[in-house]
């Protein structure tokens, strides 16, 4: 039986109790229609008005630039021809939502004098480091300033590990041998950037090399749902920058502009058209469950465990 | 008797790694790199493992046509593939042209394509979640329509506001909902692995 049947169903008899029940339903449900009118005016107003105010009705990036700004910052502060790790640990399927983002940092990287080292230790960002290792080998940036360091195993252990030693046997190009000068480790660094999204991430850098390297500026760009977790690490210091969010990856990625089409933040309209087909349908679903909101009952019957 | 030795094994393994992060002595930073090399060599062997019992349990699934053949023989000629492509002689391994085109054209938008679906499975879970707990499903739908709201991306003024409405929501209601949690989560690890550290997690033998 469909949503609108189920609601529909009548009883032989209305009490009175039901007929106060189903007036409280219509005065929410004007509410909800009320509260909806007003959102598509206040849109529309921003549509119409913003631009005469700002120059543009809808923007994607942040107007609040200070996570872009921690970021440009430490990017700043690194010396020049800074040694800098790139933890590939993304996931394939949120990487697009921060593609722009990394691109845009490593672009700002190499643009200060950067040497890039790339490990991974889930094989999604291996996969991952690969791709972007032959994106920036095709983009023309010379061979001595990108290092594989390749996969490691072993999740957080492999991450310890890295701590003292992250070169593989055989390793010999001039930043190979800059690092083996170093330590050997990921202390040999100058800063290390973590591209996160899946179960290891900036969450795991932070507990496992940040404790013991606290002296190497960590920047994170991971996608949203992760912002509420990293967020304590970046007002603890042990992240000295995080773009986290869609609106603070465009603010970053507006403000080092790259030129390739691929890197550019996705469209405002697409993203408003989205989210108001997603605020449609969870208005109509809150609408249909009004009257049960009050008794708590369920609709159907809950499956047994 | 059974777990005796396990727990025992942890205990002394969890004691040296700690002792290590917190004491600088050459001896046991050497003990600590030889146990670390065997736990990253171990998780290589148990991905080695997994795969191989993953092969062996979809190979017999599809001889004995049970649940799902199509899907057995979808999985194992994708893993036949991708071990072709990566291990043929003289492949570069995961640099390989071949294991880069493949993730690059086909696993990456697969799972992509999977990531866009969800939010229709979202949206749809939500239709279900309010009709078998409508209160604690209404909360969370009526949460999700305000950060949806905040998160609109509008320029001007308005935008403006916006935008600082939902950096007040994401640095304090929110962030203090994840600290308390990643706290909580936090002390209970370390209750855990005190308990495991000096063998008092009970009902073992």
């Amino acid at each position: 039986m469909t949503e609108a049947a189920e609601d529909a169903t009548p009883a032989a008899a209305p009490s009175p109790d039901r007929q106060g029940r189903s007036g409280g339903r219509r005065r929410l449900g004007g509410l909800l229609a009320l509260g909806w009118v007003g959102l598509l005016l206040l849109i529309a107003a921003a549509i119409l008005v913003g631009p005469a105010s700002s120059g543009s009705a809808l923007a994607v990036a942040n107007p609040d630039r200070s996570a872009a700004d921690g970021v440009t910052a430490t990017l700043g502060n690194l010396p020049q021809s800074s040694l800098v790790l790139v933890a590939m640990d993304a996931d394939l399927g949120t990487y697009p939502e921060i593609r722009p983002a990394t691109h845009a940092v490593m672009a700002d990287l190499l643009s200060r004098g950067a040497t890039l080292g790339f490990v991974s230790v889930s094989v999604e960002g291996r996969a991952l480091a690969v791709a972007e290792l032959d994106r920036l080998r095709s983009a023309g940036v010379s061979a001595d300033r990108l290092l594989d360091l390749g996969f490691v195993s072993g999740a957080e252990a492999g991450m310890v590990r890295l701590v003292d030693a992250a070169l593989r046997p055989g390793m010999s190009s001039p930043m190979a041998a800059l690092i083996a000068q170093r330590g050997g480790g990921i202390g040999a660094f100058d800063c290390i950037v973590v591209v996160g999204g899946g179960d290891i991430g900036p969450r795991s850098w932070v507990e496992q090399v940040g404790t013991r390297l606290p002296a190497v500026p960590m920047v994170a760009i991971a996608p949203t749902f992760a912002q509420p977790e990293l967020a304590p690490y970046l007002r603890s210091g042990q992240l000295s920058g995080l773009l986290a969010t869609t609106r603070d990856d465009a603010a970053y990625v507006d403000r080092t502009r790259p030129a390739a089409p691929a890197d550019r933040s996705p469209s405002a309209l697409a993203m408003l058209a989205g989210m108001m087909i997603a605020l449609l349908v969870l208005g109509r679903q809150l609408l249909a469950a009004v009257p049960r909101l009050a008794s708590g009952a369920p609709a159907v019957a809950e499956p047994e465990e | 008797m059974r777990r005796t030795l396990p727990t025992a094994l942890v205990a002394v393994l969890g004691l040296v790694l700690l002792l290590d992060f917190v004491v600088i002595n050459p001896t046991l930073a050497t003990l600590s790199d030889v146990l670390l090399e065997l736990v990253v060599l171990l998780a290589a062997a148990a991905a080695v493992a997994g795969g191989i019992a993953l092969v062996v349990h979809h190979v017999a699934e599809l001889a004995q046509r049970r649940t799902d053949p199509l899907g057995s023989l979808v999985l194992l000629a994708g893993f036949a593939v991708i071990l072709v492509a990566g291990l043929y002689p003289g492949s570069a391994g995961t640099s390989d042209p071949v294991v880069r085109w493949l993730v690059a054209g086909i696993l990456g938008p697969l799972v992509a394509s999977l990531f866009a679906m969800l939010v229709v499975f979202l949206l749809r879970a939500t239709g279900r979640g309010l009709q078998l707990r409508p209160r604690q499903a209404g909360l969370m739908v009526a949460a999700a329509f305000v950060v949806i709201v905040l998160l609109l991306p509008l320029g001007g003024q308005l935008g403006s506001w916006l935008a600082s409405a939902a950096g007040f929501a994401m640095a304090v209601p929110i962030a203090g909902v994840f600290r308390g949690l990643l706290i909580g989560v936090a002390v209970v690890t370390a209750v855990q692995a005190a308990r495991i550290l000096v063998a008092v997690d009970g009902g073992d033998d």
